[in-house]
């Protein structure tokens, strides 16, 4: 018999208690797989990750494994930012570009050694690894399907760690990595900007890691969450998702809707002196004769969230927009990512507004409120960084 | 930083690489032609196999030489010296009605007309006509729209398409709308639109497919049949043999200040800070220079400096490049002149073709697609020690046979037992034609697809370096991203036939990838 490819979505292996735990009942595709987009409310379950802690199911990322004598190479001429520096058992955040320098995807990068690295992110990868490493004596493991994680994000994750035995996470620095347990790895970050946890077994061993913390939970405040809270809370840290803030190059249908690392601000992650990697050329070329845009953290006028908003130069010349907008209800700011045209939004930064519409009671208005550029993350707290964390 | 020891190395003393080096140091450059095989010309060399015996290795007649080429490098000149001959060709038919082609005008054997000799006049004008146009883009660099109308260099490349634009407009409504209603399509349809299905009609589509893996029918052969014809379409017999040309080109390199050291290969190019530094031999010497050019097929180029030196869509272009070789080579040693039925003395030391029409030509291919030999092959054969004795001593003759449309896949692989079955299957073709031949053979050497990878570093013992498809010409030669000879790490160019315009001993694709490094300023 022939193995059918499954129809509809998929369900990862915590999808039983997700489903039993869901009131709200609203699925979405996440890769192919059903994710939650909220289980309860979105207020219950964003103000649990600023205040307590939460489990957001990220088995439907994309993970692959490289391996091999070549391991390194092949990853350095992958990702932008030089892999040579990871040292073992850290984490890094990196980019991949295609020849034109334009960001195909970004992603976690995870090193057990030299010869042996996961890469996580949102975009299938599978045959550009395989094309990336053709060559170089590397293997290209999909172990999309294999492995299964949970995010634990929040101020009382370290304390509910503590009390289901894996204290031994308290000397973990922010991204570092970790095997704990046997088949048990755990890596300190998240998409949150917060203190949290990622934890990572293989799909058989999914339900009884579930179990296992949520049994230490209720003191902690634990709460199930979807991605809608999340997206709140990973643009109050300022970090940009693949989809919204940049269109991933290899799914873009359109003529010049990639962007590069250093339009989507990540000038500081290409390193241009560890040799060539993918789109090298391209990058140089482009930071000799200019970037065509700037994407920008940016504060918004008022208290209705932005998102897809037009921004104006002089209230008249359309010089860019929101990508991501949320009011974010711990900072009580109105806060978004915004893509500008260069040279606005880093050579000219005065005088932006941003054209929103309001819909009071059945009517519409238009206003335009002023925009001002921020270079730090809207959420920063000492307790996402303390190492060991803090007790709550 | 110690100072390179040479402005350039190329690395491949084919002809390309021997008028790319001529070009340079013409302009006052250091260059090292670097060669593994003992002796310089590629393609273009001559074999002993006999004693007192010289026949064209590979490459048997010139087509395509460009005057431009010839008269930079003095080809032909004192400095240079070559001489040549016309020759006719003649479409053998098994029942004696050849149809002979000179000058580009169809005849019969006997000298009289051929009753097809106005059609063939017209459709050889429009095509020649054609192939003059499309020429036009042969001596530069193909265009580019990189960097928009904002610079300097995409501009004059533009003036060059403009002009080709007018030119088209220039040749009338008729031909104009012919030109680009035949321009992508197949040579078979063309052909037999005109004339019957005979040697003639053989003759072309021949012509058309030589050296490709592509049959009269596939798309694009229209082009390829063009390309043949670039330069009017007659073949030029070589006194001294095709290794004459190779050493023209040798002699024009070296007398421009070229130094040429053969014998020992290059491992890698090295690079350094994405840049070309130099070579690496087999033997461990490093020469250090400023820029290299590899006359190379454009795979092997790319994995002399490292794949990892590429982008991966660089590398995937290259590893999808169609290179299949599908020419093969027989050359016979004859203890006297043969016989042709029905061929003058004049004819028989003509470019003898096996071709009798258009629908055997792409009979003929289909084997190669499933890997097989060919049992009716096409041949191109010519008799070079008939027009130039001094080639063979005592009598004998040299016999040397293309033979088209022979797998470089070979079902089973190359071995001993393919190569003579592939010579009994060109003897067998030959008796059709000249009755009794085989009997007269006393040496006969069979150079598969295989055997002349081996011996020249042709991906796939391709003859033009790679297929000369719609999807592998002009702004895509080699690939997407790469038309400007430009390689990949700056100073590394590609100067082979894998390059723009294409195969055949032009010389153009090195010539002008001199000359595209002269105007990056890399030197």
């Amino acid at each position: 018999m022939t193995k059918h490819v499954p129809i509809g979505l998929i369900e990862t292996p915590f999808q039983p208690r997700l489903d039993a735990l869901s009131t709200a009942k609203s699925w979405t595709n996440w890769a192919g797989y059903t994710s939650a987009a909220m289980l309860d409310t979105v207020e219950f379950e964003y103000f649990a990750i600023r205040n307590q802690t939460t489990l957001f199911d990220i088995s439907p990322m994309h993970k692959y494994r490289i391996t091999g004598p070549d391991a390194l190479r092949v990853v350095n001429r992958l990702v932008t930012r030089d892999a040579a520096k990871l040292r073992d058992g850290r984490v890094g955040y990196v980019l991949w570009c295609d020849e034109e320098g334009m960001v195909i995807d970004d992603g976690t990068l995870f090193r057990f050694s030299e010869t042996d690295f996961r890469l996580c992110c949102q975009e299938p990868m599978y045959t550009w690894l395989l094309d990336t490493a053709w060559g170089f004596d590397a293997e290209i493991t999909d172990e999309s399907h294999n492995v299964a994680a949970l995010s634990l994000q929040g101020p009382t994750s370290f304390s509910l760690l503590q009390d289901a035995g894996l204290q031994a996470v308290a000397e973990m620095k922010p991204f570092d990595w970790r095997e704990i347990e046997p088949d048990l790895w755990v890596s300190r970050t998240g998409f949150t900007g917060d203190l949290g946890y990622e934890m990572w077994v293989p799909n058989g061993k999914a339900l009884e890691l579930w179990d296992r913390l949520w049994a230490k939970g209720g003191h902690w405040g634990l709460k199930a969450i979807g991605f809608d809270a999340l997206n709140i809370c990973r643009i109050e840290a300022g970090f940009i998702a693949a989809g919204f803030d940049f269109q991933p190059v290899h799914t873009a249908m359109r003529l010049g809707r990639g962007r590069s690392p250093l339009e989507l601000g990540f000038g500081k992650m290409v390193d241009f002196t560890k040799g060539h990697f993918n789109g090298r050329r391209a990058l140089l070329d482009q930071q000799k004769n200019g970037l065509r845009y700037h994407l920008r953290k940016i504060e918004i006028g008022g208290f209705k969230p932005a998102d897809g908003a037009l921004i104006y130069h002089k209230k008249k010349k359309e010089v860019g927009h929101v990508t991501s907008g949320v009011w974010s209800p711990t900072t009580k700011r109105n806060i978004a990512l915004a893509e500008f045209k260069a040279p606005f939004g880093k050579g000219i930064t005065d005088d932006l507004w941003a054209e929103i519409y309001v819909n009071e009671e059945g009517q519409w208005n238009k206003r335009l409120v002023p925009v001002t550029i921020e270079d730090k993350p809207f959420f920063i707290n000492s307790r996402a960084r303390a190492t060991p964390p803090r007790p709550f | 930083m110690t100072t390179p020891t040479y402005d350039a190395i190329v690395i491949g003393a084919g002809h390309n690489g021997l008028a790319a080096a001529a070009t340079l140091a013409s302009k006052g450059k250091s260059v090292c032609v670097i060669e593994k095989n003992a002796t310089a010309g590629g393609m273009a060399r001559n074999t002993t196999l006999a004693i007192g015996i010289q026949a064209p290795e590979i490459a048997h007649l010139l087509y395509n030489l460009h005057p431009k080429v010839k008269k930079e490098l003095g080809l032909g000149s004192a400095r240079a010296p070559l001489e040549v001959r016309d020759l006719p060709a003649v479409s053998l038919s098994e029942n004696g009605n050849h149809a002979v082609i000179r000058n580009g005008k169809a005849e019969l054997a006997d000298g009289g007309p051929h009753p097809e000799a106005a059609p063939f006049a017209e459709l050889m004008r429009r095509l020649t006509l054609f192939a003059g146009l499309l020429g036009q883009l042969s001596t530069k660099s193909p265009p580019s729209l990189e960097g928009g109308l904002t610079s300097l260099d995409a501009l004059t490349e533009l003036a060059g398409l403009a002009k080709l634009g007018l030119d088209l407009k220039r040749m009338g409504k008729r031909d104009m709308r012919e030109f680009l209603r035949v321009l992508l399509s197949n040579a078979y349809d063309l052909i037999l639109d005109d004339l019957e299905d005979g040697p003639l009609a053989g003759a072309l589509a021949a012509d058309a497919v030589r050296g490709a893996y592509a049959g009269p029918r596939s798309l694009g052969t229209v082009f390829t049949l063009m390309y043949r014809l670039g330069q009017g379409g007659g073949a030029q017999l070589p006194l001294g043999g095709m290794g004459a040309v190779a050493a023209a080109f040798e002699t024009a390199a070296r007398a421009a200040g070229a130094e040429i050291r053969t014998g020992t290969g290059v491992a890698r190019v090295r690079i350094e800070n994405d840049r070309a530094a130099g070579v690496v031999l087999e033997d461990g010497t490093e020469i250090s220079a400023r820029a290299v050019l590899s006359n190379t097929g454009p795979m092997p180029a790319m994995m002399l400096a490292g794949a990892g030196h590429y982008d991966v869509e660089a590398v995937r272009r290259m590893r999808n490049q169609r290179c299949k070789g599908a020419a093969a080579k027989v050359n016979l040693v004859l203890s006297t002149a043969p016989v042709f039925t029905g061929l003058n003395p004049e004819l028989m030391a003509g470019r003898l073709l096996i071709a009798p029409n258009a629908t055997y030509v792409e009979r003929a291919f289909n084997p190669a697609k499933y890997g097989e030999l060919p049992k009716n092959p096409v041949i191109e054969a010519v008799i070079p020690s008939l027009t130039d004795p001094a080639l063979a001593r005592g009598g004998q003759h040299v016999l040397s046979v293309v033979v088209s449309s022979v797998p470089y896949a070979l079902e089973g692989g190359w071995d001993e037992a393919a190569r003579e079955e592939l010579a009994a299957i060109t003897l067998e073709t030959l008796e059709n034609y000249a009755p009794g031949i085989s009997a007269l053979v006393t040496e006969c050497q069979v150079l598969s697809p295989a055997c002349i990878e081996a011996r020249t570093g042709a991906p796939g013992g391709h003859w033009h370096h790679a297929e000369m498809g719609v999807d592998q010409i002009l702004t895509v030669r080699p690939a997407n991203g790469m038309a400007h000879y430009r390689f990949g790490p700056e100073g590394y160019y590609l100067c082979g036939a894998g390059a723009h315009p294409g195969g055949d001993v032009t010389g153009l694709a090195g010539r002008n990838s001199a000359l595209q490094l002269l105007k990056d300023r890399v030197l």
